[in-house]
């Protein structure tokens, strides 16, 4: 795995630090929110209401972690091979092109089926995304930090041209979006505050984890993670591995944009997603490469989101204060994680129980 | 088709060609330090925004576009220098120390030109204007194109050249190199690692800032968020493309200002081409170059690699 998830201590410590991180990252935010005059007390008043506050508040809340974090599930499975995913974004829009040109395209399917079609359609777009990524890799050697890079410039253009010529709204005024997706393709609500989606969450997460921890091309995940050299040593097929780990990721990318397109949007435009593929890598260094970590770590980044959001209007809070807080929270995380810092915490929190003892 | 090649044979498309290459050359330029130290600085698209955000304050508040560059590229040297604490010092992961430090720079960014401009709309300031070389300016087809540029392409040619020295032919440049190669045999020879990668990352922030800047003060007089949209991960291509060489980059930027260029030209004739494919053109180029020329390259063999004594 990569140095930068390895952790000391146990989980009791490593919560702690996220923790510490966090409050960290508030203060830092809530200095930019004074500076410009917001008044800390209520927005951050405005922004737990926002986020928790209602029923309603909290469906939004969920809506809001579906993409994210089911993007960062894939960014997860390549951290613990040691391959930045950096694709979610084009894995996204790639995802919600394959799901909103079956959606469309077929007609009088039922609810159900058509569900389960779109979703697999997403999976599909983002997996054969991701895949390229994959295929340059094992076969050219070429790093994914710049292909993935390149591939969402790549499939965002494409969406912004399709959605501005062939797959247009005729009676869209000239936007840049396609025709909206019958309600028996979106996807359920549960009670009050409940979207499928956030149950979809939570199977993914027991996806990963099985494919981690249970199967065998999770033990080439992982050792190709622990060091190419003795991975390949040890008989590890490289190649086969790492192709195969960015065509996983991308079909995770390819599952948020899907699910966000049936869960939320509706239809596919050129501002479908708002930077979720960059929100999902830091998502997943919160989560520090485990599912369970990275499903915490996405609930926690949707309510944020939700939040600032909702206390936009009411609070006078930007929407950028929220990437200012998470990119501000995970750069705590690395630093409070290196083995300088995380050493010279624990020597302190020994010396103050030798203090107390 | 043959309204496609006169707009390749124009030379008005490469005189915007060169414009559009600049900033992505400084970042690039910047980054052949850092790589050859054995950093791999992702930050650099953070450095290049906070660069173009800061000139426009800089000039904005001074009235003069080299005051703004000045700020701009020290803000730069800010954001440089927390990459280098954490990567560095701290032998935090580069990678990510990068990829966080964008999103917040990002963040920061927009926030501010909101808190100072109501609705973040952020006024025009006074940038560099171009001017025509006397005499040089008139020689035909290169005149337009290297003759009536602002002063920043000067700039960014004299700081290739003396980059390639520096770097290949100083003993500074030597020692520089080594910590990218062996940073434990150079330890071992009484050479500071951390100094030199410090001072590596300094140079790249301060010339990712200066791209910055000639973003915004050299192209739109303005700032809008994200505006550096990409070009810093494009420069990390392009170094890999120029085979960490200062000189080398020279063309591999090149190369994305004349896909870029054609895109915006493409779009004022009546091609039928999309503009948004035209777009896609120079991430396209960039992958294909990449794969072109991969193989044929050897980074620093401890780049991405933390270092730590003992």
């Amino acid at each position: 795995m990569r140095r930068a998830l390895t952790g000391h201590g146990d989980t009791v410590a490593l919560v702690v630090r996220t923790l510490l991180a966090l409050i960290g990252a508030a203060i830092v935010g809530s200095i930019f929110l004074a500076i410009d005059g917001v008044d800390v007390g209520y927005a951050m008043q405005e922004i737990l209401d926002q986020a928790f506050g209602s029923p309603f508040a909290i469906k939004n809340s969920l809506i809001e972690a579906v993409p994210i974090t089911m993007v960062a599930f894939g960014v997860t499975v390549a951290f613990r091979a040691g391959i930045f995913n950096l694709g979610g974004e084009g894995q996204i829009y790639a995802g919600a092109l394959a799901s909103v040109l079956v959606i469309l395209g077929l007609s009088g399917i039922p609810g159900p089926i058509l569900i389960v079609l779109g979703l697999l359609a997403g999976m599909v777009g983002g997996g054969i995304w991701g895949g390229i990524a994959g295929a340059l890799r094992a076969r050219l050697g070429l790093s994914e930090i710049i292909t993935t890079i390149m591939l969402n410039f790549i499939a965002f253009w494409i969406v912004s041209y399709l959605v501005r010529g062939p797959i247009q709204d005729p009676d869209g005024a000239g936007y840049p979006y396609t025709k909206e997706i019958p309600a028996r393709a979106d996807l359920p609500v549960i009670g009050d505050s409940i979207p499928l989606g956030a149950i979809l969450l939570v199977v993914a997460a027991i996806l990963v984890w099985i494919l981690l921890e249970r199967t065998r091309i999770g033990i080439s995940i992982k050792s190709l993670g622990s060091g190419e050299a003795t991975g390949r040593f040890a008989g590890l097929r490289v190649e086969r591995t790492g192709f195969a780990v960015l065509l996983i990721a991308g079909v995770f990318g390819g599952l948020a944009g899907a699910a966000s397109l049936m869960g939320n949007e509706g239809r596919l435009s050129d501002f479908f997603s708002p930077g979720w593929g960059f929100i999902g890598v830091m998502t997943a260094l919160i989560g520090r490469g485990t599912a369970i970590g990275t499903l915490v770590a996405g609930l926690l980044i949707g309510f944020l989101s939700n939040g600032i959001t909702g206390a936009q209007s009411a609070a006078g809070i930007p929407t950028s204060t929220a990437q200012i807080l998470i990119g501000v929270f995970v750069l705590f995380l690395i630093v409070i994680n290196t083995d300088i810092v995380a050493g010279a915490l624990r020597r302190a929190a020994s010396s103050l129980k030798g203090v107390r003892g | 088709m043959s309204d496609f090649l006169d707009i390749l044979g124009s030379t008005a498309l490469y005189a915007t060609a060169v414009r559009l290459a600049l900033p992505i050359l400084f970042c690039a330029l910047g980054e052949v330090y850092a790589e050859r130290a054995g950093l791999v600085n992702v930050g650099l698209e953070g450095m290049m925004l906070c660069g173009a955000f800061a000139g426009v304050i800089g000039s904005h508040y001074s009235g003069s576009p080299w005051i703004g560059a000045l700020i701009g590229m020290i803000a730069a040297i800010g954001v440089a220098a927390i990459q280098a604490g954490v990567s560095i010092n701290l032998a935090g992961d580069q990678i990510v120390v990068g990829i966080a430090l964008n999103l917040a720079v990002l963040g920061i960014t927009s926030f501010l030109a909101r808190a100072i401009w109501e609705g973040g709309d952020v006024p025009k300031v006074d940038g560099f204007s171009d001017f025509a070389m006397p005499l040089l300016s008139d020689i035909p087809v290169l005149g337009p194109i290297l003759f009536k540029q602002g002063a920043l392409l000067y700039v960014a040619l004299v700081v290739a050249v003396a980059s390639w020295w520096i770097l290949t032919r100083t003993s500074w440049g030597l020692r520089l190199r080594s910590c990218g190669e062996d940073p434990r045999a150079a330890d071992s020879l009484g050479i500071s690692v951390f100094a030199y990668r410090w001072k590596s990352m300094i140079i790249c922030g301060a010339l990712a800032g200066l791209g910055g800047v000639f973003l915004s003060l050299g192209q739109l007089f303005t700032f809008s968020d994200n505006m550096s949209g990409g070009r810093g991960y494009i420069a990390l291509a392009v170094v890999i493309i120029a085979r960490w060489s200062p000189l080398r980059a020279l063309w591999a930027a090149l190369i994305f200002g004349v896909c870029e260029a054609l895109a915006l030209r493409v779009q004022v004739t009546d091609i039928n081409v999309p503009a948004e494919l035209m777009l896609a053109l120079p991430y396209a180029v960039t992958l294909i170059v990449y794969a072109g020329v991969i193989g044929k390259s050897r980074p620093p063999k401890a780049l991405g690699r933390e270092y730590s004594r003992g």
